[in-house]
């Protein structure tokens, strides 16, 4: 649009926005496509004999066809009056105003007032009439037609026959060759042309617009994506860094709190065994509670500590051949003293023959059976069984590799079904009344499961509510190339904005 | 808004916003029907075959003003289906005033809500303030089982700002009224905002005279106030 300016503080767009072209005012050529328009202009022109011109407002010509008058405006162009005449005539048809000024009077015809056409003389004798391209109240150019001869043209009139040096007979011979009509014909059509281009614009202004907001609303979407990408990368990348944050923060705390605690279960059980001097029953009843309750707040921070660095990423599994059998035996002699002061049988049931060693952390996969079998323990009531079974080495469905199974069965409480997927998440009880009644933070099954997935290998849980559960550990011969159980976090949702009105 | 000093010309942008299928197009057509062709253009729709809106429609309504400048209302209505959002972004751009088509069924209240919604969002997107564009609320398809009464839109009315009109577009019925409410808040905003009546000498009356004598408004409120040449707009109108 030219020279349009707008006007008021908030007429702007978003500034990384460009403006739609629903906001700009079309042009003609916007609107028409060139190439069709111009045969249409052309099959007209040659239908009726007579030339015409298309152009904008800018002064540009869009479509020009000349039928039959060519040879006489040469002859003529070629006088040095001629010439200047002529040039006149033009200018006032192409560039004066399409408005009854500057010898223009209304061109006679059906319709012709209501579509502003003017007839224009030449000097020759000729004609021309102009339209207005008018759309949506907008003018967006004009419509020449001719030169052509009026029908009541008797002859050529001394503003050409004045002319030094022209020829009449040579004149007459030409002008005979431009369309002669009368001009209310000549009207009609361009009234005809006028509705055939009203036509045209509407069918290109519709296809134009379509097309450019097409493209303009998959930039917006892009443009949209890729805001949106930023904003999701940059809630992912803050959100590890919390995560990482976190870990490191309860790696560090619980060392900072094993140390001192390590001390004070030393000197009590010092203080128990009367290094300092002997105790009474009775201080000897508490110092051995403090030990005890010592060391269960050190288990609990060990499992934090491990869980943290699990998350954290830090835990690095150190690999060797190991002894699967070997290692659940000194699991099962590490909670024997346990099972045996709360009166729970403990049962191991090994393959008879040696097992190929499985690749593997030892120190860890003790852990975990530890943490199964205290479990079992903590749940099962006194004149319950708990017992430990290893399968030999053969292809394991879960991992679709050879590999061991090992289950720990216990005759306890059991765990209702719809809990089988939480158990193995940190800090989760299966009811918050257990906490008190079995102590533990909920931590020892997550990290079961963290360590157990860094070795390849599945943990599941299957259980009778009531009965009993068992949980099972497939563990692989050889682990894939070692990687850590992920840990995912979930962007949050954005809030919705503004208020509801309805 | 888009005042042209030079060349004489006011351009005015008014958007029919609102759920899909809630009645924007039909809004739109009636206008059309009922608008002398002395002062609107052809109405632009580009619609998928099932006659949803996929772009926009636009009506164009142009008067001269006594004063001699030219005016120009361009009516748009954007797509209603959830997937356009970035289309009515574009078509909201340099909104003047806003039409929210919302659907009367009270089944439809989660919809309202969130498009009312999205036309925050949108015209925020757009740097324009949604204080400051007036909205005109329409409660449409009035005649289907369902629909809030009379008076749950009056209740809607006094809980917020925005004029509400209730209608059933599909009969005509307040879409005149619709049209002229927003017409006349535009009007309002930027005499207030670029002075049209002393810059431009065009006054209130004059903006919804040239506009609304020229529209067929039988049968409606508005034809009291325009009466005049509510007949010469019927009997101007060949079509
Ligand atoms: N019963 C009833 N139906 C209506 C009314 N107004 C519109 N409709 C119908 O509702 C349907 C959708 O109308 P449109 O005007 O195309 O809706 P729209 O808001 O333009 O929809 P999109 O272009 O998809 O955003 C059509 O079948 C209309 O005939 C009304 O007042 N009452
Ligand atoms: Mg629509």
């Amino acid at each position: 649009m030219n020279g349009a300016s707008g006007s008021g503080a908030s007429d702007g767009v978003g500034a990384s926005r460009r403006e739609s072209v629903l906001q700009r005012r079309l042009s003609l050529a916007d609107m028409l496509d060139l190439p069709s328009f111009v045969e249409v202009v052309r099959s007209f022109s040659e239908l009726y004999r007579v030339g015409i011109k298309v152009m904008d407002t800018a002064g540009d010509k869009l479509a020009d066809v000349k039928v039959g008058h060519g040879d006489f405006c040469s002859y003529v162009f070629g006088f040095p009056e001629g010439r200047s005449r002529c040039t006149a005539t033009v200018a006032r048809v192409k560039d004066g105003p399409v408005a009854l000024v500057q010898g223009a009077r209304p061109a006679s015809g059906d319709g012709a007032e209501a579509a502003g056409i003017i007839a224009l003389p030449c000097f020759t004798g000729l004609r021309y009439l102009v339209m207005p391209v008018r759309w949506e109240g907008d003018e967006l150019g004009r419509v020449i037609l001719g030169p052509f001869t009026p029908e009541e043209l008797a002859d050529l009139p001394p503003s050409l026959t004045d002319i030094s040096g022209v020829d009449l007979s040579r004149a007459h011979e030409l002008v005979a060759r431009v369309r002669r009509v009368p001009e209310r014909t000549a009207a009609q059509v361009l009234v005809h042309f006028g509705q055939v281009l009203a036509a045209l614009v509407a069918s290109g202004q519709r296809a134009f617009l379509a097309t450019q907001l097409h493209i303009e609303a998959m930039l917006e979407t892009h443009r949209e994506l890729e805001a949106n990408n930023a904003r999701l990368a940059q809630a992912n990348t803050r959100l590890k860094e919390l995560d990482r944050l976190k870990s490191t923060f309860l790696g560090t705390v619980s060392h900072e709190l094993r140390t001192p605690l390590a001390s004070i279960i030393g000197y009590s059980e010092m203080l128990a065994e009367g290094l300092a001097g002997a105790l009474n029953p009775e201080q000897l009843l508490y110092v051995r509670t403090i030990v005890e309750k010592g060391e269960s707040l050190l288990n609990l921070i060990s499992s934090i500590l491990d869980l943290s660095q699990i998350e954290a990423g830090r835990l690095r599994l150190v690999m060797g051949p190991v002894d699967l059998g070997s290692v659940i035996q000194t699991a099962v002699s590490s909670v024997a003293p346990q099972a045996q002061r709360k009166g729970v049988e403990l049962e191991v049931c090994l393959p008879p023959l040696p097992q190929p060693r499985l690749a593997a952390d030892a120190d860890k996969l003790r852990q975990v059976v530890v943490n199964l079998l205290a479990n079992a323990v903590k749940f099962t009531s006194s004149g319950g069984r708990v017992s430990v079974v290893m399968s030999e080495a053969t292809a394991q469905n879960e991992l679709a590799a050879p590999g061991y199974r090992v289950s720990v069965e216990d005759t306890g409480m059991g765990i209702r079904e719809d809990q089988f997927e939480n158990i193995f998440q940190s800090f989760y009880q299966v009811d918050g009344s257990s906490t008190r009644e079995h102590g533990g933070a909920g931590l020892g099954l997550a990290i079961v499961k963290s360590l157990v997935e860094g070795h390849g290998g599945r943990v599941s849980v299957e259980s009778e509510f009531g009965r009993g559960s068992r949980f099972t550990v497939v563990l692989p011969l050889q682990p894939p190339l070692s990687e850590h159980g992920g840990f995912s976090a979930l962007a949050p949702t954005p809030s919705p904005s503004g208020h509801d009105r309805f | 808004m888009q005042l042209n000093h030079a060349q004489r010309e006011l351009t005015l942008k008014i958007v029919y916003y609102g759920p899909g299928l809630s009645g924007k197009t039909t809004n739109l057509r009636h206008l059309h029907a009922k608008a002398s062709p002395e002062v609107r253009g052809r109405l632009l729709t580009v619609e998928t075959h099932d006659d949803r809106t996929l772009f926009f429609d636009l009506l164009p309504v142009f008067f001269s003003t006594s004063s001699g400048f030219k005016v120009k209302v361009k009516l748009f209505t954007v797509p209603g289906q959830v997937i356009h959002n970035a289309t009515r972004r574009i078509v909201l751009q340099g909104a003047d005033a806003v039409v929210f088509i919302a659907d009367s069924r009270r089944g439809a209240t989660a919809d309202n809500n969130a498009y009312w919604r999205n036309l925050q969002e949108n015209m925020k997107e757009n740097n324009l303030d949604p204080s400051q564009v007036p909205v005109v609320i329409q409660f449409n398809k009035k005649d289907l089982p369902d629909a809030r009464t009379d008076a749950e839109i009056e209740e809607s009315r006094r809980r917020g700002g925005e004029a509400v009109v209730g209608a059933v577009a599909l009969r005509g019925e307040g879409v005149l009224e619709t049209f002229h409410a927003v017409a006349q808040a535009a009007y309002r905003r930027l005499d207030t905002r670029a002075h049209l009546a002393r810059n431009l000498g065009l006054t209130e009356a004059e903006f919804l005279g040239q506009i609304f004598r020229r529209m067929d408004l039988t049968g409606t409120a508005l034809a009291t106030m325009y009466g005049r040449a509510a007949g010469e707009a019927r009997s101007g109108d060949g079509r």
